[in-house]
């Protein structure tokens, strides 16, 4: 309460409301760059930050801290070009009812640029975030370093990083791109679990085309070496790519509906849309009655998750295999499920990085992971070898190994050698093990493996290929099936396809109480 | 669910109110749009632009288009049988066929151009 009657001789100010300096800082702050500035960034089809920051927060629930917050430096009178608080909104507010903390750097005041203050502001709520368990979501839209603050600006990216590191597995961290991200400032979006890019207004790059071209002398623009169609495609970088901020403030509220606020927290639970005891008729004929022949394994996903649930994670990198959230039951799982359709489903680099990564998000956050198996192998060739193959397809099998949430694994078809053992099987402790009878679980393929076993025998046959074909046929029925496995234990049940959705949501219900407490120790060394 | 019971006072008057608390579900947000519903080839377009090279070697069994045809993002242009698979290898962007390069039953490398686009 204001008491106006109070009044204070030595206040040469006494006759005036002292809630005039505030709503009138308050007005100049809020405002954000000059008119110009904010109509240039309009102009762009971009929202400003606060704009940005209001459309993420449910309705009235934004609060700003650090408004009042200004530069220190008085290099080449930086201060007198900085008439207005520092380039970066913060605070915390609610989505979908749940805290969340978020910074969002404001383009419109010298170019968004990241000096030692501005730095201070975003680590103040990244330590708050940590400290109560809400996830982090961060809005990039700057032009880098603030030069003229020289090492206290770069000191201050360091204090970002680290503490994005620090937080890796304690709280869910979301970045978005909604503007230029360049140099080491990628470097926070990049340890961070989910990035968000909008097309043809957001850039990351380490070095910018002008050096480049400078250094290598290649031609390239801006959008097409660190575009949003470059990084959710070409190199993985991000995670969602979305056409304006408003579809893109939507994406990050839809995928925060599926985390839990941190590591000590299961995800949250919805009252169900679907039918838990729903029968699906089409997956009895899904697979092709030719085992050569493709299929869709979004048509299996789609159709056994909770309606129109599946939200696909990088979905336009490394399209062998599919990762994303769905609710099952209500509940949060995440899918990892080989797509036969690109490159025959084998596993590559790519497509183990993109596994490996997903699997320990999900495992951090207690997230149960449903993996759709239909893989022929590991893809062959130089190039894959060249690369590191090996080292990148172990993170996979580590990634399993190491997760300790619910693990349910589905065979629908191919599931041969050492690219079986990297999609979760019971021997890397997957809890519940399910195949249809279509299910092929084998050491190698039957062409392969009759060659080796029965050398001697085609070799001593007077018409070669006839008892080669036979021998490949018998070899097939015998043990490219699910019952070899099954009958070691390594398949818990050959199920039928249509029944699929009410056996994983038994499966995960009956794995609710799963507790495996990881073995104390320092931390693993994954391979990288 | 428990009710609580709170004594509010407004401009000096007293009132009891009760709050109860509803259980904690909610109706799920289900994804506003699906996106990218078809798959597109991941290959890394080697050869140039329009270049459909092979994602991995095989047999090539099937081509669907000959020099001078259109095609539209997504059409399957040849089937290459690998790892056991017949792969669909589509269009990643539309045109006419400049030249094809191979003929069914040849046996191609990673990377080798197929089919141009232009």
């Amino acid at each position: 309460m204001i008491n106006n009657t109070t009044t204070n001789s030595t206040n040469t100010n006494h006759d005036k409301n002292p809630l005039d300096k505030l709503f009138q800082l308050q007005t100049k702050y809020m405002k954000g760059g000059s008119d110009a500035s904010i109509q240039k960034q309009h102009d762009k089809g971009k929202l400003t930050a606060r704009e940005r920051l209001l459309l993420l927060f449910d309705e009235n629930t934004f609060v700003e801290l650090d408004m009042f917050v200004r530069t220190r430096s008085t290099n080449f009178d930086i201060h007198k070009n900085l008439p207005h608080s520092e380039s970066v909104v913060t605070g915390y507010g609610l989505i979908h009812g749940r805290l969340v903390y978020a910074y969002s750097q404001d383009f419109t005041i010298v170019g968004g640029s990241l000096g030692e203050m501005h730095a201070k502001k975003i680590t103040k709520v990244m330590d708050n975030a940590h400290k109560m368990g809400a996830p982090l979501v961060g809005i990039n839209d700057s032009g880098g370093a603030r030069i003229q603050e020289g090492i206290d600006a770069l000191n201050g990216y360091g204090e970002i990083f680290y503490r994005n590191t620090k937080s890796s597995g304690v709280i869910p961290q979301i970045t978005a791109i909604m503007g230029p991200c360049a140099g080491g400032a990628v470097y926070s979006p990049a340890l961070t679990d989910f990035i968000f890019m909008v097309e043809n207004s957001s850039q990351m790059f380490i070095t910018g085309p002008q050096v480049i071209k400078s250094v290598t002398g290649e031609d390239v623009s801006a959008e097409t070496l660190g575009g949003a169609s470059t990084h959710s495609g070409r190199s993985g970088v991000a995670h969602f790519s979305a056409p304006n901020d408003e579809t893109c403030i939507a994406q990050i509220k839809q995928l925060i509906s599926y985390l839990p606020s941190n590591y000590g927290e299961t995800p949250p639970t919805f009252q169900p849309n679907d039918d838990a005891n729903r029968s699906v008729d089409l997956l009895n004929t899904v697979i092709p009655q030719d085992a050569n022949t493709p299929y869709n394994v979004l048509d299996i996903i789609n159709t056994v998750m909770d309606n129109g649930s599946f939200l696909e994670i990088q979905a336009q990198f490394a399209q062998n295999i599919i990762i994303g959230f769905a609710r099952l039951n209500g509940s949060t799982i995440g899918i990892v499920a080989n797509q036969p359709q690109i490159l025959a489903g084998c596993l590559d680099i790519d497509a183990s990085d993109k596994a490996a990564r997903f699997v320990r998000f999900c495992d951090a956050f207690n997230i149960p992971i449903l993996t759709i198996v239909d893989v022929p192998g590991f893809l062959p060739g130089t190039n894959q070898e060249f690369n590191g193959i090996i080292r990148h397809g172990a993170k996979l099998l580590y990634a399993y190994s190491e997760a300790t949430t619910p693990k349910v694994q589905l065979v629908t078809r191919k599931a041969y050698g050492g690219s079986y053992l990297a999609m979760s099987p019971k021997s890397l402790g997957g809890d519940i093990c399910l195949a249809w009878p279509t299910a092929e679980i084998a050491v190698m393929g039957a062409s392969g493996a009759a060659n080796i076993i029965f050398r001697k025998e085609i070799a001593k046959a007077t018409d070669k290929e006839a008892t080669k074909t036979n021998l490949i046929n018998n070899y097939e029925s015998e043990f490219n099936t699910p019952y070899k496995a099954a009958e070691r234990g390594l398949i818990d049940d050959v199920i039928e396809p249509a029944t699929t959705r009410i056996r994983l949501i038994d499966a995960f219900n009956m794995l609710h109480t799963k507790n495996e407490v990881a073995i104390d120790k320092k931390h693993g060394n994954i391979p990288l | 669910m428990s009710i609580k019971k709170f004594n509010i006072k407004v401009n000096g008057k007293n009132y009891n109110v009760e709050v109860e608390e509803i259980g904690g579900v909610a109706s799920a947000p289900t994804p506003s749009a699906p996106v990218a519903s078809a798959p597109v080839s991941s290959a890394p377009t080697g050869g140039g632009a329009g270049g459909i090279t092979a994602p991995m070697p095989g047999n090539i069994i099937e081509i669907n288009v000959k020099v001078g045809d259109t095609v539209a993002p997504g059409d399957i242009i040849l089937v290459l049988e690998a790892m056991k698979m017949k792969n669909n290898i589509t269009a990643p962007s539309g045109g006419t066929v400049q030249a094809v390069n191979i003929k069914a039953g040849d046996t191609v490398a990673t990377g080798e151009v197929l089919v141009s686009i232009g």
